[in-house]
Protein backbone atom coordinates (compact mmCIF):
# COMPACT_ATOMS: atom_id res chain seq x y z
CA UNK A 1 0.00 0.00 0.00
CA UNK A 2 1.00 3.56 -0.62
CA UNK A 3 1.98 5.37 2.57
CA UNK A 4 -1.16 6.42 4.43
CA UNK A 5 -2.21 10.04 4.45
CA UNK A 6 -1.78 11.34 7.96
CA UNK A 7 -2.90 14.68 9.27
CA UNK A 8 -1.92 16.33 12.52
CA UNK A 9 -3.83 19.36 13.71
CA UNK A 10 -1.53 21.14 16.08
CA UNK A 11 -2.25 23.78 18.69
CA UNK A 12 0.01 26.81 18.41
CA UNK A 13 1.15 26.68 22.06
CA UNK A 14 2.60 23.68 23.90
CA UNK A 15 2.36 21.15 21.05
CA UNK A 16 3.78 23.58 18.51
CA UNK A 17 6.65 24.30 20.90
CA UNK A 18 7.34 20.55 20.94
CA UNK A 19 7.29 20.41 17.15
CA UNK A 20 9.59 23.40 16.94
CA UNK A 21 12.02 21.78 19.32
CA UNK A 22 11.82 18.57 17.30
CA UNK A 23 12.67 20.54 14.17
CA UNK A 24 15.60 22.34 15.81
CA UNK A 25 17.11 19.07 16.98
CA UNK A 26 16.48 17.27 13.70
CA UNK A 27 14.22 14.74 15.36
CA UNK A 28 12.71 12.57 12.65
CA UNK A 29 8.93 12.61 12.30
CA UNK A 30 6.83 10.40 10.03
CA UNK A 31 7.37 11.77 6.51
CA UNK A 32 3.77 11.15 5.48
CA UNK A 33 2.41 13.37 8.22
CA UNK A 34 0.99 16.74 7.22
CA UNK A 35 0.66 19.32 9.94
CA UNK A 36 -1.86 22.13 10.22
CA UNK A 37 -1.16 24.71 12.90
CA UNK A 38 -4.13 26.34 14.58
CA UNK A 39 -4.27 28.88 17.38
CA UNK A 40 -6.18 26.52 19.64
CA UNK A 41 -7.58 23.03 19.29
CA UNK A 42 -10.87 24.53 20.49
CA UNK A 43 -11.09 26.23 17.10
CA UNK A 44 -11.40 22.89 15.36
CA UNK A 45 -14.95 21.75 15.00
CA UNK A 46 -16.47 18.45 13.97
CA UNK A 47 -16.87 19.58 10.38
CA UNK A 48 -13.16 20.26 9.95
CA UNK A 49 -12.20 16.86 11.30
CA UNK A 50 -14.76 15.13 9.10
CA UNK A 51 -13.52 17.12 6.14
CA UNK A 52 -10.02 15.69 6.64
CA UNK A 53 -11.47 12.21 6.21
CA UNK A 54 -13.64 13.33 3.34
CA UNK A 55 -10.56 14.66 1.57
CA UNK A 56 -8.77 11.38 1.94
CA UNK A 57 -7.02 11.23 5.32
CA UNK A 58 -6.34 7.73 6.63
CA UNK A 59 -5.69 9.01 10.12
CA UNK A 60 -6.08 12.30 12.00
CA UNK A 61 -4.34 13.23 15.23
CA UNK A 62 -5.16 16.31 17.31
CA UNK A 63 -2.15 17.66 19.19
CA UNK A 64 -3.48 19.52 22.20
CA UNK A 65 -2.30 21.27 25.34
CA UNK A 66 -3.20 19.91 28.73
CA UNK A 67 -6.42 21.37 30.16
CA UNK A 68 -4.58 23.51 32.68
CA UNK A 69 -2.23 24.94 30.05
CA UNK A 70 -4.83 26.16 27.55
CA UNK A 71 -4.31 29.86 26.80
CA UNK A 72 -7.97 30.41 26.09
CA UNK A 73 -9.79 28.24 28.59
CA UNK A 74 -11.79 25.32 27.30
CA UNK A 75 -9.76 24.41 24.17
CA UNK A 76 -8.72 20.83 24.98
CA UNK A 77 -12.13 20.03 26.45
CA UNK A 78 -13.81 21.25 23.27
CA UNK A 79 -11.32 19.20 21.25
CA UNK A 80 -12.15 16.16 23.33
CA UNK A 81 -15.90 16.45 22.93
CA UNK A 82 -15.52 16.97 19.17
CA UNK A 83 -13.34 13.89 18.91
CA UNK A 84 -15.94 11.83 20.79
CA UNK A 85 -18.73 13.00 18.52
CA UNK A 86 -16.83 12.56 15.27
CA UNK A 87 -15.75 9.11 16.41
CA UNK A 88 -19.40 8.11 16.74
CA UNK A 89 -20.02 9.35 13.21
CA UNK A 90 -16.95 7.50 11.91
CA UNK A 91 -18.20 4.37 13.59
CA UNK A 92 -21.55 4.68 11.77
CA UNK A 93 -19.62 5.07 8.52
CA UNK A 94 -17.67 1.92 9.32
CA UNK A 95 -14.41 3.80 9.76
CA UNK A 96 -12.25 2.49 12.62
CA UNK A 97 -12.53 4.95 15.50
CA UNK A 98 -8.79 4.58 16.15
CA UNK A 99 -8.17 6.57 12.99
CA UNK A 100 -8.99 9.68 14.98
CA UNK A 101 -6.95 10.33 18.10
CA UNK A 102 -6.02 13.18 20.38
CA UNK A 103 -2.87 13.58 22.40
CA UNK A 104 -1.92 16.18 25.00
CA UNK A 105 1.54 17.60 25.59
CA UNK A 106 3.43 19.98 27.77
CA UNK A 107 5.80 22.36 26.05
CA UNK A 108 8.95 20.37 26.86
CA UNK A 109 7.76 16.99 25.64
CA UNK A 110 9.25 16.88 22.15
CA UNK A 111 10.57 13.33 22.51
CA UNK A 112 7.26 12.00 23.72
CA UNK A 113 5.54 13.81 20.86
CA UNK A 114 7.86 12.24 18.27
CA UNK A 115 7.26 8.83 19.83
CA UNK A 116 3.47 9.34 19.80
CA UNK A 117 3.50 10.45 16.18
CA UNK A 118 5.55 7.44 15.08
CA UNK A 119 3.29 5.12 17.04
CA UNK A 120 0.24 6.74 15.44
CA UNK A 121 1.77 6.40 11.97
CA UNK A 122 2.55 2.74 12.66
CA UNK A 123 -0.97 1.98 13.86
CA UNK A 124 -2.59 3.57 10.82
CA UNK A 125 -0.17 1.85 8.47
CA UNK A 126 -1.11 -1.48 10.04
CA UNK A 127 -4.81 -0.69 9.57
CA UNK A 128 -4.34 0.02 5.88
CA UNK A 129 -6.22 2.53 3.79
CA UNK A 130 -9.40 4.10 5.05
CA UNK A 131 -12.15 2.07 3.37
CA UNK A 132 -14.55 4.97 3.13
CA UNK A 133 -12.78 7.31 0.78
CA UNK A 134 -15.07 9.15 -1.58
CA UNK A 135 -14.54 8.18 -5.18
CA UNK A 136 -12.75 11.29 -6.36
CA UNK A 137 -10.20 10.95 -3.56
CA UNK A 138 -9.41 7.35 -4.55
CA UNK A 139 -8.86 8.35 -8.13
CA UNK A 140 -6.49 11.11 -7.08
CA UNK A 141 -4.08 8.75 -5.29
CA UNK B 1 -22.26 31.60 -16.92
CA UNK B 2 -23.45 29.24 -19.60
CA UNK B 3 -26.15 31.29 -21.25
CA UNK B 4 -27.47 28.48 -23.43
CA UNK B 5 -28.04 26.31 -20.40
CA UNK B 6 -29.68 29.12 -18.51
CA UNK B 7 -32.09 29.64 -21.38
CA UNK B 8 -32.95 25.97 -21.25
CA UNK B 9 -33.51 26.08 -17.50
CA UNK B 10 -35.79 29.07 -17.97
CA UNK B 11 -37.77 27.33 -20.73
CA UNK B 12 -38.10 24.05 -18.87
CA UNK B 13 -39.52 25.77 -15.84
CA UNK B 14 -41.88 28.26 -17.43
CA UNK B 15 -39.89 31.27 -16.31
CA UNK B 16 -40.65 33.10 -19.56
CA UNK B 17 -44.27 33.07 -18.45
CA UNK B 18 -43.39 35.35 -15.54
CA UNK B 19 -45.77 38.33 -15.37
CA UNK B 20 -43.58 40.33 -13.01
CA UNK B 21 -46.48 40.48 -10.60
CA UNK B 22 -44.22 40.09 -7.58
CA UNK B 23 -46.49 37.68 -5.71
CA UNK B 24 -43.57 35.33 -5.21
CA UNK B 25 -41.46 37.97 -3.49
CA UNK B 26 -44.39 39.08 -1.36
CA UNK B 27 -44.87 35.52 -0.11
CA UNK B 28 -41.22 34.62 0.33
CA UNK B 29 -40.45 33.78 3.98
CA UNK B 30 -36.95 35.19 3.60
CA UNK B 31 -38.40 38.49 2.48
CA UNK B 32 -40.95 38.44 5.30
CA UNK B 33 -38.17 37.77 7.76
CA UNK B 34 -36.62 41.07 6.80
CA UNK B 35 -34.12 40.11 4.14
CA UNK B 36 -34.09 42.02 0.88
CA UNK B 37 -34.73 39.03 -1.24
CA UNK B 38 -36.76 38.84 -4.39
CA UNK B 39 -37.44 35.81 -6.54
CA UNK B 40 -39.18 38.13 -8.99
CA UNK B 41 -36.00 40.12 -9.45
CA UNK B 42 -34.05 36.91 -9.86
CA UNK B 43 -36.45 35.89 -12.62
CA UNK B 44 -35.91 39.24 -14.32
CA UNK B 45 -32.13 39.03 -14.06
CA UNK B 46 -32.08 35.49 -15.40
CA UNK B 47 -34.22 36.49 -18.35
CA UNK B 48 -32.70 39.77 -19.35
CA UNK B 49 -29.74 40.82 -17.20
CA UNK B 50 -27.49 37.82 -17.02
CA UNK B 51 -24.37 39.90 -16.66
CA UNK B 52 -25.37 40.70 -13.08
CA UNK B 53 -23.67 37.52 -11.95
CA UNK B 54 -23.15 38.63 -8.37
CA UNK B 55 -26.87 39.16 -7.87
CA UNK B 56 -27.82 35.92 -9.57
CA UNK B 57 -25.31 33.91 -7.59
CA UNK B 58 -26.28 35.24 -4.22
CA UNK B 59 -30.00 34.85 -4.93
CA UNK B 60 -29.54 31.32 -6.17
CA UNK B 61 -27.65 30.22 -3.08
CA UNK B 62 -29.86 32.05 -0.60
CA UNK B 63 -33.21 30.57 -1.58
CA UNK B 64 -34.83 28.28 0.99
CA UNK B 65 -36.32 26.18 -1.82
CA UNK B 66 -39.52 25.97 0.19
CA UNK B 67 -41.71 26.42 -2.95
CA UNK B 68 -44.12 28.83 -1.30
CA UNK B 69 -43.59 31.22 -4.22
CA UNK B 70 -44.67 28.59 -6.68
CA UNK B 71 -47.87 28.15 -4.72
CA UNK B 72 -48.63 31.84 -5.21
CA UNK B 73 -47.41 32.24 -8.77
CA UNK B 74 -50.28 32.78 -11.22
CA UNK B 75 -48.08 31.53 -14.05
CA UNK B 76 -46.97 28.29 -12.48
CA UNK B 77 -43.29 29.18 -12.42
CA UNK B 78 -41.33 26.54 -10.54
CA UNK B 79 -38.77 28.74 -8.84
CA UNK B 80 -37.39 25.93 -6.66
CA UNK B 81 -36.64 23.84 -9.69
CA UNK B 82 -34.94 26.83 -11.33
CA UNK B 83 -32.85 27.20 -8.19
CA UNK B 84 -32.02 23.49 -8.16
CA UNK B 85 -30.79 23.56 -11.72
CA UNK B 86 -29.04 26.91 -11.36
CA UNK B 87 -27.17 25.59 -8.34
CA UNK B 88 -25.95 22.59 -10.31
CA UNK B 89 -24.87 24.92 -13.10
CA UNK B 90 -23.11 27.40 -10.82
CA UNK B 91 -21.49 24.63 -8.79
CA UNK B 92 -20.09 23.05 -11.94
CA UNK B 93 -18.75 26.38 -13.21
CA UNK B 94 -17.63 28.13 -10.07
CA UNK B 95 -17.44 25.42 -7.43
CA UNK B 96 -19.80 24.67 -4.60
CA UNK B 97 -20.79 27.87 -2.89
CA UNK B 98 -23.55 28.64 -0.53
CA UNK B 99 -22.70 28.80 3.11
CA UNK B 100 -23.10 25.29 4.42
CA UNK B 101 -24.60 25.17 7.89
CA UNK B 102 -22.54 23.45 10.57
CA UNK B 103 -19.51 24.16 8.38
CA UNK B 104 -20.59 21.46 5.96
CA UNK B 105 -20.21 18.56 8.41
CA UNK B 106 -23.41 16.98 7.13
CA UNK B 107 -22.43 17.36 3.51
CA UNK B 108 -19.07 15.78 4.37
CA UNK B 109 -20.55 12.58 5.74
CA UNK B 110 -23.02 12.45 2.89
CA UNK B 111 -20.17 12.71 0.42
CA UNK B 112 -18.17 10.08 2.27
CA UNK B 113 -21.06 7.73 1.61
CA UNK B 114 -20.23 7.83 -2.09
CA UNK B 115 -17.35 5.52 -1.29
CA UNK B 116 -18.11 2.17 -2.93
CA UNK B 117 -16.40 0.11 -0.21
CA UNK B 118 -18.34 1.64 2.65
CA UNK B 119 -19.31 -0.88 5.31
CA UNK B 120 -21.55 1.03 7.64
CA UNK B 121 -22.51 0.21 11.18
CA UNK B 122 -25.83 1.90 10.89
CA UNK B 123 -28.30 -0.54 12.41
CA UNK B 124 -27.44 -0.21 16.09
CA UNK B 125 -30.82 1.44 16.69
CA UNK B 126 -32.88 -1.66 15.94
CA UNK B 127 -34.33 -2.60 19.31
CA UNK B 128 -35.31 -6.22 20.13
CA UNK B 129 -39.04 -5.51 19.93
CA UNK B 130 -38.81 -4.61 16.24
CA UNK B 131 -39.54 -7.35 13.75
CA UNK B 132 -37.36 -7.04 10.71
CA UNK B 133 -36.44 -9.45 7.97
CA UNK B 134 -33.10 -10.43 6.46
CA UNK B 135 -34.66 -11.06 3.09
CA UNK B 136 -37.86 -9.91 1.51
CA UNK B 137 -39.36 -7.64 -1.06
CA UNK B 138 -40.12 -4.64 1.17
CA UNK B 139 -37.48 -2.47 2.80
CA UNK B 140 -37.73 0.47 5.18
CA UNK B 141 -35.34 3.32 4.36
CA UNK B 142 -34.02 5.11 7.42
CA UNK B 143 -31.80 7.55 5.56
CA UNK B 144 -29.53 9.72 7.67
CA UNK B 145 -31.51 9.16 10.89
CA UNK B 146 -28.66 7.35 12.70
CA UNK B 147 -26.29 10.18 11.79
CA UNK B 148 -28.61 13.01 12.79
CA UNK B 149 -29.21 11.24 16.05
CA UNK B 150 -25.53 11.59 16.92
CA UNK B 151 -24.97 15.00 15.41
CA UNK B 152 -28.02 16.72 16.89
CA UNK B 153 -28.09 14.92 20.22
CA UNK B 154 -27.45 18.27 21.92
CA UNK B 155 -30.81 19.54 20.61
CA UNK B 156 -32.52 16.51 22.14
CA UNK B 157 -33.89 15.58 18.73
CA UNK B 158 -34.20 11.90 18.65
CA UNK B 159 -34.44 11.03 14.97
CA UNK B 160 -34.02 7.32 15.65
CA UNK B 161 -37.28 7.26 17.55
CA UNK B 162 -38.91 8.14 14.23
CA UNK B 163 -37.20 5.18 12.59
CA UNK B 164 -38.16 2.78 15.39
CA UNK B 165 -41.75 4.00 15.44
CA UNK B 166 -41.97 3.64 11.67
CA UNK B 167 -40.90 0.01 11.93
CA UNK B 168 -43.39 -0.49 14.79
CA UNK B 169 -46.19 0.84 12.61
CA UNK B 170 -45.11 -1.44 9.79
CA UNK B 171 -45.00 -4.40 12.17
CA UNK B 172 -48.51 -3.51 13.28
CA UNK B 173 -49.55 -3.79 9.64
CA UNK B 174 -47.84 -7.20 9.52
CA UNK B 175 -44.96 -5.93 7.46
CA UNK B 176 -41.51 -7.03 8.54
CA UNK B 177 -39.29 -4.76 6.52
CA UNK B 178 -35.75 -5.46 5.44
CA UNK B 179 -33.29 -2.93 6.86
CA UNK B 180 -30.36 -2.53 4.53
CA UNK B 181 -26.95 -2.49 6.20
CA UNK B 182 -25.45 -0.26 3.58
CA UNK B 183 -28.16 2.00 2.32
CA UNK B 184 -26.78 5.48 1.91
CA UNK B 185 -28.04 9.00 2.28
CA UNK B 186 -30.81 9.71 -0.25
CA UNK B 187 -28.70 12.61 -1.53
CA UNK B 188 -31.23 15.36 -0.86
CA UNK B 189 -28.83 17.79 0.70
CA UNK B 190 -26.12 17.19 -1.88
CA UNK B 191 -28.49 17.65 -4.79
CA UNK B 192 -29.86 20.86 -3.32
CA UNK B 193 -26.32 22.04 -2.65
CA UNK B 194 -25.61 21.75 -6.36
CA UNK B 195 -23.49 18.62 -6.01
CA UNK B 196 -25.12 16.63 -8.77
CA UNK B 197 -22.23 14.29 -9.33
CA UNK B 198 -22.18 12.92 -5.81
CA UNK B 199 -25.96 12.86 -5.70
CA UNK B 200 -25.99 10.64 -8.75
CA UNK B 201 -23.34 8.38 -7.28
CA UNK B 202 -25.48 7.95 -4.16
CA UNK B 203 -28.49 7.12 -6.33
CA UNK B 204 -26.57 4.46 -8.21
CA UNK B 205 -25.11 2.92 -5.06
CA UNK B 206 -28.49 2.87 -3.36
CA UNK B 207 -30.13 1.35 -6.39
CA UNK B 208 -27.49 -1.40 -6.51
CA UNK B 209 -28.06 -2.02 -2.82
CA UNK B 210 -31.82 -2.31 -3.30
CA UNK B 211 -31.50 -4.53 -6.34
CA UNK B 212 -28.93 -6.90 -4.89
CA UNK B 213 -31.18 -7.43 -1.87
CA UNK B 214 -34.11 -8.19 -4.18
CA UNK B 215 -36.13 -5.23 -2.92
CA UNK B 216 -39.24 -4.34 -4.90
CA UNK B 217 -40.74 -1.71 -2.62
CA UNK B 218 -39.16 0.89 -0.36
CA UNK B 219 -41.13 2.47 2.43
CA UNK B 220 -39.91 5.87 3.60
CA UNK B 221 -40.99 8.03 6.49
CA UNK B 222 -38.91 11.11 5.66
CA UNK B 223 -40.46 13.44 3.05
CA UNK B 224 -37.03 14.43 1.72
CA UNK B 225 -36.08 10.81 1.09
CA UNK B 226 -39.49 10.41 -0.51
CA UNK B 227 -38.90 13.17 -3.06
CA UNK B 228 -35.42 11.87 -3.78
CA UNK B 229 -36.24 8.19 -4.18
CA UNK B 230 -39.64 8.78 -5.70
CA UNK B 231 -38.95 11.70 -8.05
CA UNK B 232 -35.27 12.42 -8.56
CA UNK B 233 -33.76 8.95 -8.45
CA UNK B 234 -35.83 7.68 -11.39
CA UNK B 235 -34.41 10.63 -13.38
CA UNK B 236 -30.93 9.29 -12.73
CA UNK B 237 -31.54 5.54 -13.01
CA UNK B 238 -32.92 4.47 -16.37
CA UNK B 239 -35.61 1.82 -15.97
CA UNK B 240 -36.01 2.49 -12.24
CA UNK B 241 -38.43 -0.23 -11.18
CA UNK B 242 -38.82 0.03 -7.43
CA UNK B 243 -42.02 1.18 -5.84
CA UNK B 244 -41.50 4.01 -3.38
CA UNK B 245 -44.18 4.33 -0.72
CA UNK B 246 -44.63 7.08 1.80
CA UNK B 247 -45.42 5.63 5.19
CA UNK B 248 -48.15 8.22 5.83
CA UNK B 249 -49.93 7.31 2.58
CA UNK B 250 -49.74 3.64 3.44
CA UNK B 251 -51.14 4.26 6.92
CA UNK B 252 -53.95 6.39 5.62
CA UNK B 253 -54.92 3.67 3.18
CA UNK B 254 -54.77 0.95 5.82
CA UNK B 255 -56.69 2.91 8.46
CA UNK B 256 -59.40 3.70 5.92
CA UNK B 257 -59.87 0.00 5.34
CA UNK B 258 -61.15 -0.14 8.90
CA UNK B 259 -60.45 -2.44 11.82
CA UNK B 260 -57.80 -0.14 13.28
CA UNK B 261 -58.11 2.65 15.79
CA UNK B 262 -55.94 4.84 17.96
CA UNK B 263 -55.90 5.07 21.71
CA UNK B 264 -57.08 8.46 23.00
CA UNK B 265 -54.61 11.28 23.51
CA UNK B 266 -56.04 14.29 25.28
CA UNK B 267 -54.15 17.20 23.82
CA UNK B 268 -54.32 20.13 21.45
CA UNK B 269 -51.90 19.89 18.61
CA UNK B 270 -50.82 21.87 15.59
CA UNK B 271 -49.13 20.56 12.48
CA UNK B 272 -46.08 21.85 10.64
CA UNK B 273 -46.44 20.93 6.96
CA UNK B 274 -42.95 20.08 5.70
CA UNK B 275 -42.29 21.67 2.30
CA UNK B 276 -41.11 18.35 0.85
CA UNK B 277 -44.27 16.64 2.04
CA UNK B 278 -46.84 19.29 1.21
CA UNK B 279 -45.84 21.50 -1.65
CA UNK B 280 -43.41 19.06 -3.24
CA UNK B 281 -45.35 15.81 -2.79
CA UNK B 282 -48.88 17.16 -2.53
CA UNK B 283 -49.51 15.33 0.74
CA UNK B 284 -51.68 17.55 2.94
CA UNK B 285 -54.56 15.29 3.73
CA UNK B 286 -52.95 12.12 5.09
CA UNK B 287 -51.40 13.73 8.19
CA UNK B 288 -54.65 15.54 9.01
CA UNK B 289 -56.74 12.46 8.42
CA UNK B 290 -54.51 10.39 10.68
CA UNK B 291 -54.39 13.01 13.44
CA UNK B 292 -58.16 13.22 13.16
CA UNK B 293 -58.43 9.53 14.01
CA UNK B 294 -56.95 10.03 17.48
CA UNK B 295 -59.76 10.51 20.01
CA UNK B 296 -59.18 13.48 22.29
CA UNK B 297 -56.64 15.13 20.01
CA UNK B 298 -57.80 18.53 18.84
CA UNK B 299 -55.99 19.88 15.79
CA UNK B 300 -55.62 23.65 15.67
CA UNK B 301 -54.20 24.93 12.42
CA UNK B 302 -51.62 27.68 12.40
CA UNK B 303 -52.31 30.95 10.65
CA UNK B 304 -50.26 29.72 7.70
CA UNK B 305 -50.84 26.06 7.12
CA UNK B 306 -51.36 23.52 4.40
CA UNK B 307 -50.39 24.98 1.03
CA UNK B 308 -49.39 28.25 2.65
CA UNK B 309 -47.33 26.71 5.44
CA UNK B 310 -44.13 28.51 6.29
CA UNK B 311 -40.78 26.81 6.09
CA UNK B 312 -38.91 25.55 9.16
CA UNK B 313 -36.21 28.04 8.21
CA UNK B 314 -33.68 26.00 6.36
CA UNK B 315 -33.43 23.36 3.73
CA UNK B 316 -30.53 21.16 2.77
CA UNK B 317 -28.35 22.78 5.46
CA UNK B 318 -27.50 25.64 3.14
CA UNK B 319 -27.43 29.24 4.27
CA UNK B 320 -28.73 29.03 7.79
CA UNK B 321 -28.48 32.60 8.99
CA UNK B 322 -30.16 35.24 11.12
CA UNK B 323 -33.09 35.29 8.71
CA UNK B 324 -33.54 31.55 9.09
CA UNK B 325 -33.71 32.07 12.83
CA UNK B 326 -36.20 34.86 12.32
CA UNK B 327 -38.42 32.63 10.20
CA UNK B 328 -38.25 29.91 12.83
CA UNK B 329 -39.17 32.26 15.65
CA UNK B 330 -42.09 33.65 13.64
CA UNK B 331 -43.19 30.10 13.01
CA UNK B 332 -42.95 29.21 16.67
CA UNK B 333 -44.99 32.30 17.49
CA UNK B 334 -47.67 31.01 15.15
CA UNK B 335 -47.53 27.76 17.08
CA UNK B 336 -48.02 29.57 20.41
CA UNK B 337 -50.87 31.60 18.94
CA UNK B 338 -52.83 28.41 18.35
CA UNK B 339 -52.54 27.58 22.04
CA UNK B 340 -51.53 24.04 21.07
CA UNK B 341 -49.65 21.97 23.64
CA UNK B 342 -47.97 19.89 21.00
CA UNK B 343 -46.25 20.71 17.74
CA UNK B 344 -46.43 17.79 15.35
CA UNK B 345 -43.93 17.57 12.51
CA UNK B 346 -43.51 14.99 9.80
CA UNK B 347 -39.93 15.61 8.70
CA UNK B 348 -36.87 15.12 10.89
CA UNK B 349 -35.37 18.33 9.50
CA UNK B 350 -38.33 20.44 10.62
CA UNK B 351 -37.86 18.94 14.04
CA UNK B 352 -34.15 19.66 14.02
CA UNK B 353 -34.42 23.27 12.84
CA UNK B 354 -37.37 24.25 14.99
CA UNK B 355 -35.83 22.62 18.07
CA UNK B 356 -32.64 24.52 17.32
CA UNK B 357 -34.52 27.82 17.43
CA UNK B 358 -36.37 26.82 20.60
CA UNK B 359 -33.18 25.95 22.41
CA UNK B 360 -31.37 29.15 21.48
CA UNK B 361 -29.86 30.07 24.84
CA UNK B 362 -29.61 33.74 23.91
CA UNK B 363 -33.32 34.21 23.40
CA UNK B 364 -35.34 35.46 26.32
CA UNK B 365 -38.70 35.04 24.72
CA UNK B 366 -40.08 31.64 25.45
CA UNK B 367 -40.95 29.90 22.21
CA UNK B 368 -40.48 26.38 23.45
CA UNK B 369 -43.22 23.84 22.87
CA UNK B 370 -43.38 20.04 22.97
CA UNK B 371 -42.43 18.77 19.57
CA UNK B 372 -42.99 15.26 18.24
CA UNK B 373 -43.02 13.48 14.96
CA UNK B 374 -46.34 12.30 13.62
CA UNK B 375 -44.99 8.76 13.29
CA UNK B 376 -44.35 8.60 17.04
CA UNK B 377 -47.79 9.90 17.90
CA UNK B 378 -49.39 7.31 15.65
CA UNK B 379 -47.18 4.45 16.81
CA UNK B 380 -47.90 5.04 20.49
CA UNK B 381 -51.54 4.14 20.22
CA UNK B 382 -52.56 2.18 17.16
CA UNK B 383 -54.60 -0.95 17.86
CA UNK B 384 -56.91 -3.47 16.23
CA UNK B 385 -60.60 -3.05 16.86
CA UNK B 386 -61.56 -6.50 15.61
S1 LIG C 1 -45.22 35.06 -8.80
FE1 LIG C 1 -44.69 34.08 -10.77
S2 LIG C 1 -45.40 35.54 -12.32
FE2 LIG C 1 -45.35 36.67 -10.39
S3 LIG C 1 -43.30 37.61 -10.36
FE3 LIG C 1 -43.11 35.66 -9.29
S4 LIG C 1 -42.44 34.21 -10.86
FE4 LIG C 1 -43.25 36.02 -11.93
S1 LIG D 1 -31.64 25.86 12.21
FE1 LIG D 1 -30.08 25.06 13.58
S2 LIG D 1 -29.97 22.91 13.06
FE2 LIG D 1 -30.97 23.94 11.33
S3 LIG D 1 -29.33 24.46 9.90
FE3 LIG D 1 -29.66 26.21 11.24
S4 LIG D 1 -28.16 25.95 12.92
FE4 LIG D 1 -28.42 23.98 11.88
Amino acid sequence: MKRPNLLAICCNWSPWTCLNAAGRTNTQLPPNLRIIRVMCIGRINQALILKAFEYGADGVILLECRDEDCRYGPGPAVGHSNVQLVRSLLDLLGIDQQRLVECRFEAHEKDRMAAELWAFAGRIEAMGANPAKPRQEREAV
Amino acid sequence: MDSVRITKIIRDNALYQCLECGKCSAACPRMLAGKEYSPRLLAQKLISERDDEAFIESSVWECLTCSLCQERCPSGVDISRVILEMRALLAAEKGLKGYRAHDGALHSWMRMMTSPDLKQNRLGWVSPDLKTAQKGRVAYFSGCAPYFDVFFAHLQVDTLTIARDSVRLLNFLDIEPVLLKNERCCGHDLLWAGDRENFETLCRLNYEEFKSAGIEEIIVSCPECYTMLGTHMPEVIPGFDIKVTLLLDLLQKEVRKGGKAFRPLETTATFQDPCRLGRMSGCYEAPRFLLGQIPGLVLREMENSGRGAICCGNSGFINCDAYSKNIQVQRLREVSATGAQLLVTACPKCMIHLSCAMRDPARNEKVEVNIRDLTSILARGIEWTG
